[in-house]
């Protein structure tokens, strides 16, 4: 009977609550609220209804009513599966997982043999990565349902422990750990229970951590590896044989798998190196010649260069598969001659003039774009005279001269490759400009006849085949801007990228290198437009950020950067918060071997310095766009794990084909690591400026009794920041080199360091901190110092605008008068916080405080020196407005038949600059009136 | 010639030279998570030997009964390497796991403008088992083709007798 009663009632509440869901689901928070209260007159005792309104409270923005409700509910100690859940959702939009925990503790308590309840209990933990609770909560979940997944959430917990938890800093405990995970797994294999995939492969991860190889061999090649269905076993145990350095198994293994498929790369370059190994082996034995010069059999070790030799030709005979000309043994050779030279080892006996592989290789496979990829780091193995030699060995296999154009689109492609291989070689550098000249025109007039030939019919979704000349065009291009140190190609190559852009409009290589274009020039609109239309989302918000988002802030856009900012700051926090649900995912379908990845992943999300940098960026523009000191009352905190902070960015989405990038990839080159520092210290400069300005809030909002400590802790953070800076300057870092289109703009740390932040705001804090302390000496003093800096900015910036006469100069001048007016918009505000201090307070007695009058005057003095600073700025802008930069290039245009006259571009690098001075301007009239409240 | 590896997330931060082609969707990093999660044998990535990401395959396997098949949610190759079989290998390889795990078929949708494709999937032996209604959303939303190959447990060739009718995307499941 009761139960019946309780499925009744079950059904009914679900019935009332389902327009609740149903509102929460469409948004309409309103009408779940209405909707809660009246469920929850006519059955005050539904505790769901009181956590769908404690999530609907929260949503509304209600958050302190939320917590009202959720604390009365906890008391309760639901049970039931609706209510948990809403809780759960509630706590975590609260960013409060951790009561997850204490809310399913307390019911698994009250219903200690609910399966879904522990399940929950565990998860809860999983979410907070509490290793050890989590080993427990599973244990105690096997014990009375036992399931082997259970039994191995608990191992999983254990080795997470070893290499994440108490284990990661105590090599001791690890083991200890590590073993008894191990010992869990024995035990389950020996009463014959370890029956899916997922558990010998945690079984595998467990022996891999503690290095038993041996062992894990053994796993493979026995009954249990006929559980890996999923895995190629003689493929998985190479790894292991490699630790073990059991090169000849090695050898025999990959032999046989490459003469199944010879396209297998990670196997060729086992099998390469393993013949290697074995030669060094048997040199350091001293052992007898005993192979026979070049016999390699299937079933034999190959250990002599010889054998790889002749094993690779018998694969390049055994031909094509697939109908595809395979190009893997031919790599292979390259791959063999590397190694042997790396050794020290003879290689042309064998394998003959390296350039001539070159040659062979493209004669094969130079009408493959690829092709430049397969050879570029194979390119170190020639010198820089060989190199040179291939160049022009490879341009003259493809019969293209100046003369003639290509006949087929084949050998259109082929001309393509030996031209980007040539470049690789370093054929481009140190050529005088009317060289670079003669190879733009060259270049653009092959791509609009390859267009005219082959890119007709093309979809608009296709890149056009001949689009490739017409990037080398603009590389070159960029090369010639450096010579000429003059902006006119960097337009003209902009011009060249429109026009390539209206033919194939999806080729993302030309977008990118515009949006690189545009902002050299200080073009922030048209890098928005080709931004735009890359169609930028998600995750490549963050691995993409540097080109366009990371700009913004030094174009003076402050619309657009606001709005790239809450896009991006929104993509962070929702992830970070969602990421732990692929955590509980691994466990539900055993993918033990995620998780550490997914850990992995979720700290390299949260500590990109591109978010770190955002978050500091949006806090500055808050206080350079507020219109008023209440907009500043929340505060945002803002502590990045300095050390931990990841460079997230793909740089190799810019296609390079300058010589540098034949040894390294761009992220791992000298100039990325140190300007990945310069942009540390930058945020750090930055991060301690956001800090002082905050505490300084914080002194206003404190009443007088902690005044004190808020003043102390004030100066200690402007002594901190001054030190720090002091220390940066020490190091004179050096703006990292423009001369590759494929890398970076400069660091915001030098234009940083240009500007006197530390002079003015310095100076105002403690100007502020000295009238707090009734300093009337250093008041003086300071504000003397603060009125000298202030009109040496304005004239500092005036020149500075004056002086710019071309392109490349209106961005490096723009990123510094969005500097100084953030410098002002700021002053402005400590400037409100001293006059805040110093108005005169009606006391209760009727009687003026005559203390803090006194530095009133000071205060004033200060704020009429800010306001004219602001009115001469405003003046300096507005002529700026006009600035001529404009130059002729019809000519050059003509030259490379483009039929336009480039005013696009123009347009769209002048309507920037217009923009950006409009919003500086507007900026710093807010904040005039601002603070023309205070007189 | 292919490093063929699993998906791994740091992947998502190297595929740009993939996904910015404009018929290669960028998802949601949960979308990518769930698959990584509960499919990790079939999120593949083909690495070129410069270390280059050429092309991925996403997939699952699922369904009940003589339904129980794998799915191929996304390949894609990036312009540089195609014509070099590349698709067809990993489309081999999701093929050779749907058969290890017994399923009845291998299926997948495509647009039926996308010609290319279709007849790629033709070449590799699947056939137009249905025409699914507006099943992609845009202006206008476009039809796709449900292909399919059976696999060797459908020793009858069931799964791939095609439907003489169109389906409505809530049809299918």
């Amino acid at each position: 009977m009761s139960s019946k009663n309780h499925v009744q009632d079950n059904s009914v509440a679900e019935r009332r609550l389902r327009p609740i869901y149903e509102w929460l689901d469409s948004g309409n928070n309103k009408k779940s609220l209405q909707e809660c209260e009246k469920v929850l007159k006519k059955t005050p005792n539904l505790l769901c209804a009181k956590a769908l309104k404690a999530l609907t409270l929260l949503r509304i923005g209600k958050e302190s009513e939320s917590i009202m409700v959720l604390d009365s509910l906890t008391e309760e100690k639901p049970t039931d599966e609706a209510t948990l859940q809403a809780m759960t959702l509630c706590c975590r939009e609260l960013q409060q997982v951790e009561r997850i925990c204490k809310i399913y503790e307390t019911a698994v308590k009250l219903d200690p043999t609910n399966e879904e309840l522990h399940t929950h209990l565990f998860m809860s933990y999983v979410r907070i990565c509490d290793f050890k609770s989590q080993q427990k909560a599973a244990m105690s979940l096997y014990k009375f349902k036992p399931k082997n997944p259970y039994y191995c959430w608990a191992v999983m917990s254990i080795v997470l422990q070893a290499s994440r938890g108490e284990g990661k800093s105590d090599p001791k405990k690890k083991q200890l750990l590590l073993s008894l995970a191990e010992r869990m797994m024995d035990k389950l294999i020996v009463e014959n229970k370890m029956d899916a995939e997922q558990q010998v492969q945690l079984y595998i991860m467990i022996l891999e951590q503690q290095e038993k190889y041996k062992e894990i061999l053994q796993v493979l090649d026995g009954s249990l590896g006929a559980k890996l269905s999923c895995t190629d076993i003689s493929q998985a145990k190479i790894p292991y044989l490699k630790m073990l350095q059991k090169w000849n198994d090695v050898n025999l293994i990959s032999k046989k798998i490459l003469a199944k498929s010879v396209d297998k790369w990670n196997i060729w370059k086992d099998y390469i190196n393993s013949v290697i190994e074995i030669i060094s082996d048997n040199k350091n034995i001293n052992s007898t010649d005993n192979h026979d010069l070049g016999d390699s059999d299937i079933e034999t070790v190959d250990d002599s260069p010889e054998k790889a030799h002749e094993f690779i030709c018998r694969l390049v005979e055994n031909g094509a598969d697939n109908g595809f000309l395979l190009r893997g043994p031919y790599l292979a050779r390259f791959e063999l001659c590397l190694k042997l030279s790396e050794k020290n080892m003879d290689t042309f006996e064998l394998l003959g003039d390296v350039t001539e592989l070159f040659v062979e290789y493209f004669r094969k496979f130079g009408h493959k774009p690829c092709c430049v990829t397969d050879l570029r780091s194979y390119l170190k193995l020639l010198n820089e005279e060989k190199k040179a030699d291939l160049s022009t060995r490879l341009l003259k296999d493809v019969g293209i001269s100046a003369t003639n154009i290509p006949k087929s689109e084949q050998q259109m492609q082929r001309h393509i490759c030996a031209l980007q291989l040539s470049r690789l070689c370093g054929s481009h550098r140190r050529l005088p400009d009317f060289h670079l000249k003669a190879l733009v025109t060259a270049f653009s007039l092959h791509y609009q006849h390859g267009y005219q030939s082959y890119g007709n019919l093309l979809l608009s979704t296709d890149l056009g085949p001949s689009d490739p000349y017409g990037l080398l065009a603009v590389h070159v291009l960029y090369d010639l801007a450096r010579v000429q140190n003059s902006p006119e190609p960097i337009v003209v190559a902009l011009v060249l990228l429109e026009c390539l852009l209206k033919n194939s409009p999806s080729n993302f290589h030309a977008k990118l290198l515009a949006v690189r274009l545009y902002h050299t020039v200080g073009g922030g609109i048209g890098a928005q437009n080709m931004y735009n239309s890359l169609e930028i989302k998600h995750l490549q918000l963050d691995s993409l950020g540097y080109i366009h988002c990371s700009r913004l802030p030094t174009t003076g856009l402050i619309g657009l950067a606001t709005t790239f900012y809450d896009a991006t700051l929104k993509f962070f926090a929702s992830n970070y918060k969602d990421s732990s649900d692929h955590l509980t995912s691994s466990y539900k379908f055993g993918s033990f071997a995620k998780l550490d990845e997914f850990m992995d992943f979720r700290e390299k999300l949260n500590n990109s310095i591109h978010y770190a940098t955002v978050t500091v960026d949006r806090i500055m523009l808050t206080f350079m766009c507020c219109l008023n000191m209440e907009a500043l009352m929340y505060s945002v905190e803002v502590v990045p794990k300095w050390d931990l902070l990841r460079n997230n960015n793909d740089l190799n989405v810019y296609v390079s084909w300058d010589p540098e990038r034949i040894n390294t990839p761009p992220e791992e080159s000298l100039e990325i690591k140190n300007l990945f520092q310069q942009d540390i210290d930058f945020l750090k400069l930055r991060t301690q400026v956001v800090w002082c300005i905050t505490a300084a809030l914080d002194l206003i909002k404190s009443t007088d009794g902690v005044r004190e400590n808020h003043i102390q802790r004030l100066g200690k953070l402007i002594e901190d920041w001054k030190i720090f800076e002091d220390i940066i300057r020490e190091k004179k870092h050096e703006p990292i080199n423009q001369d590759r289109i494929t890398l970076p703009l400069p660091s915001r740390l030098h234009s940083f360091l240009d500007c006197a932040y530390q002079d003015i705001l310095g100076n105002l804090l403690r100007f502020l901190i000295a009238i707090v302390q009734e300093d009337s000496v250093q008041r003086k003093e300071l504000a003397i110092k603060i009125k000298t800096d202030l009109s040496k900015l304005t004239e500092n910036v005036e020149c500075i605008m004056k002086g710019t006469s071309d392109f490349l100069q209106l961005r490096t001048t723009m990123e510094y008068v969005v500097n100084n007016v953030e410098i002002i918009c700021i002053s402005c505000i400590i400037c409100n916080i001293c006059h805040d201090l110093v108005k005169p307070i009606q006391s209760k007695k009727g009687k003026k405080n005559p203390v803090e009058s006194k530095g009133r005057d000071t205060v004033i003095d200060v704020i009429d020196c800010l306001k004219t600073t602001i009115i001469k700025f405003v003046t300096s802008l507005h002529l700026w407005q006009a600035v001529s930069t404009r130059t002729d290039i019809e000519v050059e245009l003509e030259c490379l038949n483009l039929n336009n006259n480039g005013n696009s571009v123009f347009q769209n690098i002048l309507s920037s600059h217009v923009q950006a001075v409009n919003e500086l301007q507007s900026v710093l009239n807010t904040k005039l009136k601002l603070i023309n409240v205070n007189s | 010639m292919t490093t063929l590896r699993p998906f791994t997330c740091d992947d998502m931060y190297k595929f740009n030279n993939v996904n910015l082609d404009p018929l290669t969707e960028t998802y949601g990093l949960s979308f990518y998570m769930q698959y990584l999660a509960h499919w990790p044998e079939y999120f593949q990535v083909a690495e070129s030997p410069s270390g280059e990401i050429m092309g991925y395959i996403m997939g699952k396997a699922e369904g009940i009964a003589e339904n129980w098949h794998g799915h191929v949610t996304a390949l894609t190759v990036s312009p540089d390497y195609r014509r070099l079989g590349l698709a067809a290998s990993l489309m081999n390889f999701l093929e050779d796991i749907s058969e290890k795990k017994r399923c009845y078929f291998v299926d997948l949708f495509v647009r039926v403008s996308n010609k290319v494709a279709i007849n790629m999937y033709t070449n590799l032996g699947y056939i137009v088992y249905r025409t699914v209604l507006e099943y992609y959303s845009g202006d206008p939303d476009e039809d796709a083709y449900d292909m399919r190959k059976a696999c060797s447990r459908d020793v009858k060739q069931e799964s791939v007798i095609p439907l003489t009718h169109p389906v409505r995307p809530e049809e299918v499941e």
